[in-house]
């Protein structure tokens, strides 16, 4: 196991990992540039575009903080390279966890037990890159096909198509919060908890504007606390 | 800022193409590079993962995230938008960081849903929170285990378990304060499912998709508007 996280841990993986980290980077700038590009095609001011982008950074600090702690985690058992690259693109921790498992189960040894050696950690990291990689490769193929079905569905009604895209976010986050409702127990809290200061920081917020922007991640800070002492 | 101001022929020039054109690029290009670490380990160590039991991994994982690939891209496509749904695939986290940046972005500017404004506004978002993510995983490559040390641990592990839960919890509130009636069935039809022990893949189907079919319902009987 030391071999193996030494050579986890190697010069040569970092530098290899890197490269899609760096395409993830490439592609958030490139999409920047071509906001604003379009921008004046839907009447969209650059300031409009400044106060997007810095509610974005701001709204992603909490969750950052915890994706960090959580990839620290990681690290100790596929190194931090693998980790650095893992946690950059598609696949939160669990999946890859499970990913990085099943590969072991598939030679028949226990995920980071003995006889974990380095062949083992190679059918580890050919699973989380495999599975990664049914995200991408279909996203890249068919994401422009969906639009078409989004046209069909919209109609061309564009209040219909706001209320859809509420639907669908309700719908989505209806489902996240469930698996947390079904017992009370710490994670029942903090979701009640968050999801009742934001009703009431968003009724704030009408009176105070400048707060708007801080509302999820301070209805994230109390959610959490409150199941900390629950 | 009425959406039918909006030349579609030059929206569709400057933005729709560019963004098809920049998704297929980078994602098959990421497709790619998700291999290389495996190359390196053959050409310096010698060590490949042996066919046989490469294969069988490869449907061990298929088989619990398989249909995942294909459920989560349909699901969230309504909410991300194409740029945003390319984003948010390579760049992953989705429904903790992606989605709740989307929507706190469209939130604030004050666009509303579904028009070309909100996806463009939305995806603005959604790369802050890209910028972030990556400087946050930088860090914790290189300082995290040091910097973990400073955290108290019960701090650590609230974090841990209960960020998610807290966020799932708040962009639910803030969208159910929009269309209130659609709340009981969005959260109503996961937790049935989940009571029978369903498979996951067939709860997000139902609860995004049911929930559409409600509002649809709901949309044409005015109940909503």
């Amino acid at each position: 196991m030391d071999e193996v996280l030494r050579i986890a841990n190697s010069m040569g993986v970092w530098l290899t990992a890197a490269p899609i980290v760096i395409i993830a980077l490439v592609q958030v700038l490139l999409y920047y540039r071509q906001i604003y590009h379009a921008a004046d095609a839907v009447n969209l001011k650059p300031e409009q575009l400044r106060k997007a982008f810095h509610t974005g950074m701001v709204t992603a600090i909490g969750p950052v903080v915890a994706i960090f702690i959580i990839m620290v985690g990681l690290m100790s058992v596929i190194g931090a390279p693998m980790a650095w690259m893992r946690l950059a693109v598609i696949g939160a921790a669990p999946t890859e966890l499970t990913a990085a498992t099943l590969g072991a189960d598939a030679m028949g040894v226990k995920f980071g037990g003995d006889g974990y050696n380095l062949e083992v950690m190679a059918v580890s990291w050919w699973t989380m890159a495999i599975n990664g990689v049914g995200w991408l490769f279909l996203v890249g193929v068919f994401a422009h096909k969906l639009e078409d079905v989004r046209e069909k569905a919209g109609g061309g009604d564009t209040k219909w198509l706001g209320i859809l895209s509420v639907a669908a976010m309700i719908g989505v986050f209806g489902y996240l919060n469930s698996r947390n409702l079904t017992a009370v127990s710490g994670p029942f809290v903090a979701s009640v908890t968050g999801a009742v200061s934001m009703v009431i920081l968003l009724q704030v917020a009408k009176k105070m504007p400048q707060i708007k922007e801080y509302t999820l991640g301070i209805a994230m800070l109390i959610g959490m606390f409150a199941a900390m002492f629950y | 800022m009425a959406a039918e101001q909006i030349n579609e022929q030059k929206y569709h020039e400057v933005w729709t193409t560019p963004v098809i054109r920049i998704g297929i690029w980078t994602m098959l290009i990421a497709c790619f590079l998700s291999f290389i670490p495996l190359i390196y380990l053959y050409m310096v160590h010698g060590i490949l993962p042996p066919f046989a039991q490469a294969m069988t991994a490869w449907v061990l994982v298929a088989s619990v995230f398989g249909a995942f690939y294909v459920v989560e891209p349909i699901s969230y496509y309504p909410i991300l938008g194409l740029a945003g749904t390319y984003i948010s695939f390579l760049s992953g986290n989705i429904s903790n960081l992606r989605l709740p940046c989307s929507a706190m972005a469209q939130e604030v500017v004050g666009v509303e849903e579904g028009t070309k404004q909100a996806e463009i506004i939305g995806t603005m978002g959604i790369i802050g929170s890209v910028v972030v993510n990556l400087a946050g995983v930088t860090l914790a490559a290189f300082i995290g285990t040091w910097l973990i040390g400073l955290f108290p641990q019960f701090v650590a592990d609230a974090f841990r378990q209960y960020t998610a839960p807290a966020i799932f919890g708040a962009v639910f509130g803030q969208f159910a304060m929009r269309q209130p009636k659609l709340a009981p069935f969005a959260l109503g039809i996961p937790i049935t499912l989940l009571y029978f022990k369903m498979p996951i893949w067939l709860v997000i189907l139902a609860a995004v998709f049911g929930t559409i079919i409600i509002s649809r319902i709901f949309y044409k009987m005015k109940i909503i508007h």
